[in-house]
């Protein structure tokens, strides 16, 4: 391929491409990391093989893509244009699929989603309630991209916005665009990117750096990862034109190597797009000069903290520093370094192609265009959710999440990762944004939502969030260090049945001290799990410590397992399944448990058959004597 | 050459004075060269063995040259042993040449060769991590600050398959304590651990992005959505 040496020769091949696959039906199949931990690619190998086989190869291709979004349902195949879906191929559907649908013209009913709430088969992916209400702006062009193929992107328009910036716009117009759009930082802390960009572009110092913050280590948020595997050349895109912006020549994308398959793409990305002349010398022919260089994180929660992660670009421990000169002025090498995230990044070329009045139509007052939420925990649909800023917490977990499974109660939800907070019930209809998030106590973050049913104990959910900090706390200064090792201490001793008066106002009184002195982000926000979930479900600390009794029943030392007796059917199951060998009772004997025996592993309330449900968990009551030995159970009809 | 000094050996053998002048003798009157001396000494000497004139002595000599040539093979199998362990090391950090000229022997690279020395090896070994103090230029305190500050690092060997649960916030609230507690209990290790036979080792892991199936459970980049207890005896056994 030789390099395109000017817009017009990118024009024309967006045409030939565009000409190639004209008339042709698409296969897009879901082959992200989340497909492939269930054989998509398996499903992929059959669609090659067997479109081959029936000799459709000039009439179909088969695009191997990034996550849809849907992971639930994953892997998923979509036609185009029909925009059929097929959720949860497995290998053996391929040659149905092929030969109905592809050759028939049929709809493979069996493979369609069903409607939990209307018992309706939808063939269209965007009736899908799911996808019917996002606004998939930014997440919506990796269905169309094979996660190889930079003329995929090309295709659909890419890369015009990097020619309109370098060609139609000067740095400062590309700013002050961006200025205008109002975006905010994806990463959490919601800066607006446009003051970010200017400083460092105002900041003394050469050269300048541009930076892609791919550590997205918050467990529980995966739409960078899905970003980088299945459209990186729209990050790499809004980062070439951010450095054009900035007057920067030489950026790095710091990307954990923990996403193994993002690192694979991006690296063939920043290949490819160098092959084609998008990236190097003499970008498009007009005179700009930019490289970047692949960094991966070696596995540290702090070091995707903006210092510490420059620090770790320079090769050195990813340890933050104070930021009383901020990274934008002095940051790699003490050099301007402007740091992104992914997703914001990926909103670039975006805002440059459409305009800031575009942008500026989506979402809220504050904030301006959509967020990628992860949607996990205990809800029905998990998967990637893009809406636009704003929507209610109600709609994007009733509405698109399909509400809680298993008939359970909501409770909380989780957002911003550990340094975020759990906001209850109450708070449903807040509308999403960066601030009124804050002002709930918690914060956007990197865009995890983790929802909690009624069988989650808040006390537990704070203390595997301090617990997490205090592993991942850098040990660099003290309150942080310290203080989430007392914090975690007090969490323990209330989870323990330990708990003592006054460990909820010592709690607050830590966190207070950690938010006011801690040196980083990590330590200024790590007390937030604890105080919002002491804000919102004081009465489940107090019951911990008062009553000695965890109200979700998941402290294991305030629960006890008890068969009921007059449910027991005397299967045998929880007797054979117990690894302390701590039930008794035979072939048409009710079970007992041995209390003294007991270590409360669960193993038995997870076995007993949901028809019989005769093991239950108990807290802050007393256990009922065990019934005599050799008792008969009551059969039931 | 030096003159003037009496030689005092012959064809390696100490000999005593007495012994030297009967040599030199010998010499002079025969006019033959040291080595014909010597093979007409030891055909004289087999002689007098054949015929039996003195079998005590014979077997103690060739008893001593027995133990003599035992120690000699074990010196030079302890050598060889030697040469094969430098050896391998020399490959070995050949290898790790072959990362740091990947990245230009930049100190900047530091964590990415460290990385690539542990995808290669699944641990960081010692001469590993001293040649690429020596290469770089770069502290030994630094590198091992790096080493023990990051996840991804080992400084012990590791099993040969690699068991991850993740605890991650969204495998947290679906179960996951409970389901690393089954690991730990069919593979009868803790997490960090490897076990006796080098055969798995245990870890955790804060999120994998596969939230859809969890709690998730990775045997060797195998994905496992909420496994039962016999799911991953299953799995174990099958392992090997």
């Amino acid at each position: 391929m030789a390099r395109l040496g000017s817009p017009t020769v990118l024009e024309k091949l967006r045409q030939k491409i565009l000409a190639r696959v004209n008339g042709k039906t698409i296969i897009s199949i879901t082959n992200g990391t989340d497909g492939r931990t269930r054989y998509s690619q398996a499903v992929f190998q059959a669609f090659v093989e067997e479109i081959e086989k029936q000799g459709l190869g000039g009439k179909v291709e088969v695009k191997s893509t990034g996550c849809h979004g849907f992971c639930e349902k994953e892997p998923i195949v979509l036609v185009l244009p029909e925009e059929i879906c097929y959720i949860g191929v497995k290998p053996e559907d391929v040659s149905k699929i092929v030969s109905e649908t592809l050759v028939g013209g049929k709809i493979v009913e069996g493979l369609l989603y069903k409607d939990p709430a209307t018992g309706q088969k939808i063939t269209k992916e965007s009736e899908i309630p799911f996808y019917k209400y996002q606004n998939r702006t930014v997440l919506g062009n990796n269905r169309f991209i094979g996660m190889e193929s930079i003329e995929d992107y090309i295709a659909l328009g890419g890369y015009s916005a990097l020619a309109k910036a370098l060609f139609e716009m000067k740095p400062e117009q590309v700013l002050s665009e961006v200025k205008d759009a109002n975006l905010r930082g994806r990463g959490g802390g919601g800066f607006p990117v446009g003051i970010k960009w200017e400083t460092t572009r105002n900041a003394p110092g050469e050269p300048k750096y541009v930076i892609v913050n791919a550590d997205e280590g918050d467990p529980g948020a995966y739409m960078d990862r899905s970003l980088l595997e299945g459209n990186p050349h729209s990050v790499l895109e809004g980062l070439i034109i951010g450095a054009y912006a900035i007057g920067s020549h030489e950026g790095f994308i710091y990307v954990r190597q923990e996403y193994p398959l993002a690192v694979q793409n991006i690296t063939m990305a920043i290949e490819q797009a160098r092959e084609y002349g998008l990236l190097g010398e003499n970008i498009l022919g007009s005179g700009f000069n930019f490289d970047v260089q692949i960094h991966r994180g070696a596995g540290a929660f702090v070091s995707g903290e903006s210092s510490a992660l420059m620090t770790a670009i320079e090769g050195r421990v990813g340890e933050p520093r104070p930021k009383y000169i901020r990274t934008a002025v002095s940051g790699i090498e003490e050099k301007p370094s402007n740091l992104n995230n992914v997703e914001t990044w990926a909103n670039v070329p975006l805002i440059i192609n459409s305009g800031a009045d575009w942008y500026k139509s989506i979402g809220t007052e504050g904030s301006k265009g959509t967020k990628i939420f992860s949607l996990v925990g205990k809800v029905s649909n998990t998967g990637l959710v893009e809406v636009p800023m704003g929507m209610t917490l109600r709609e994007v977990i009733y509405d698109i999440g399909g509400g809680i499974p298993g008939g359970k109660k909501f409770k909380a939800v989780q957002t911003g990762g550990p340094s975020g907070g759990c906001i209850p019930e109450s708070f449903l209809d807040l509308p999403v944004d960066f601030d009124e998030l804050t002002k709930a106590g918690s914060m956007m973050g990197s865009g995890g939502l983790i929802v909690m049913d009624e069988d989650t104990c808040m006390v537990d959910v704070a203390r595997y969030f301090t617990d997490f900090l205090s592993q991942e706390s850098c040990g660099k200064c003290v309150p942080c260090r310290e203080g989430l090792r007392q914090m975690l201490n007090i969490l323990d001793n209330i989870c323990d049945g330990k708990g003592k008066e006054g460990d909820i106002e010592l709690l607050e009184e830590l966190s207070e001290v950690m938010r006011d002195a801690a040196l980083c982000a990590l330590g200024t926000t790590a007390p937030n799990p604890v105080l919002s979930t002491i804000k919102y479900f004081r009465d489940e600390y107090e019951a911990h410590i008062k009553e000695k009794r965890c109200p979700a029943r998941v402290c294991r030392e305030l629960i006890t397992y008890y068969i009921l007796p007059d449910r027991c059917q005397a299967c045998l199951i929880c007797a054979r399944d117990c690894p302390t060998g701590a039930i008794t009772g035979g072939k048409g004997l009710v079970h007992v448990i041995d209390q003294e025996k007991c270590t409360k592993c669960g193993a038995c309330f997870e076995v007993c058959p949901l028809r019989f449900d005769a093991v239950v968990k108990l807290s802050g009551e007393s256990v009922p004597p065990p019934v005599p030995s050799g008792t008969k159970v009551t059969r039931r009809r | 050459m030096r003159r003037g000094r009496s030689k005092s050996k012959f064809v390696g053998m100490r000999l005593s004075e007495e012994q030297s002048r009967v040599l030199s003798r010998l010499q002079q009157n025969s006019n033959r060269s040291k080595s014909e001396i010597l093979l007409r000494g030891l055909e004289l000497l087999s002689e007098y063995y054949s015929l039996g004139l003195d079998q005590l002595p014979l077997n103690l000599e060739l008893r001593n040259l027995e133990a003599e040539a035992i120690h000699h093979a074990e010196a030079l199998r302890q050598i060889r042993k030697k040469e094969e362990a430098i050896g391998q090391m020399v490959q070995e950090l050949g290898n790790v040449d072959k990362i740091i000229d990947k990245y230009r022997g930049s100190k900047k690279a530091l964590i990415q060769i460290l990385l690539d020395i542990q995808a290669q090896n699944h641990w960081l070994p010692k001469p590993a991590l001293m040649w690429v103090s020596e290469r770089l230029g770069v502290s030994w305190s630094q590198i091992y600050h790096i080493a023990t500050f990051y996840k991804a690092f080992s400084l012990t060997p590791r099993g040969r398959y690699m068991v991850q649960v993740c605890l991650g916030t969204a495998c947290q609230v679906r179960g996951a304590p409970r389901l690393l507690e089954k690991v730990m209990d069919v593979l009868n290790i803790k997490p960090g651990e490897t076990d006796q036979e080098q055969r798995f080792t245990l870890t955790t892991v804060n999120c994998l992005g596969c939230c859809a199936l969890g709690p998730v459970m990775v045997v060797d980049g195998d994905y496992y959505g909420n496994p039962s207890a016999e799911q991953i005896k299953q799995t174990v056994v099958s392992c090997e």
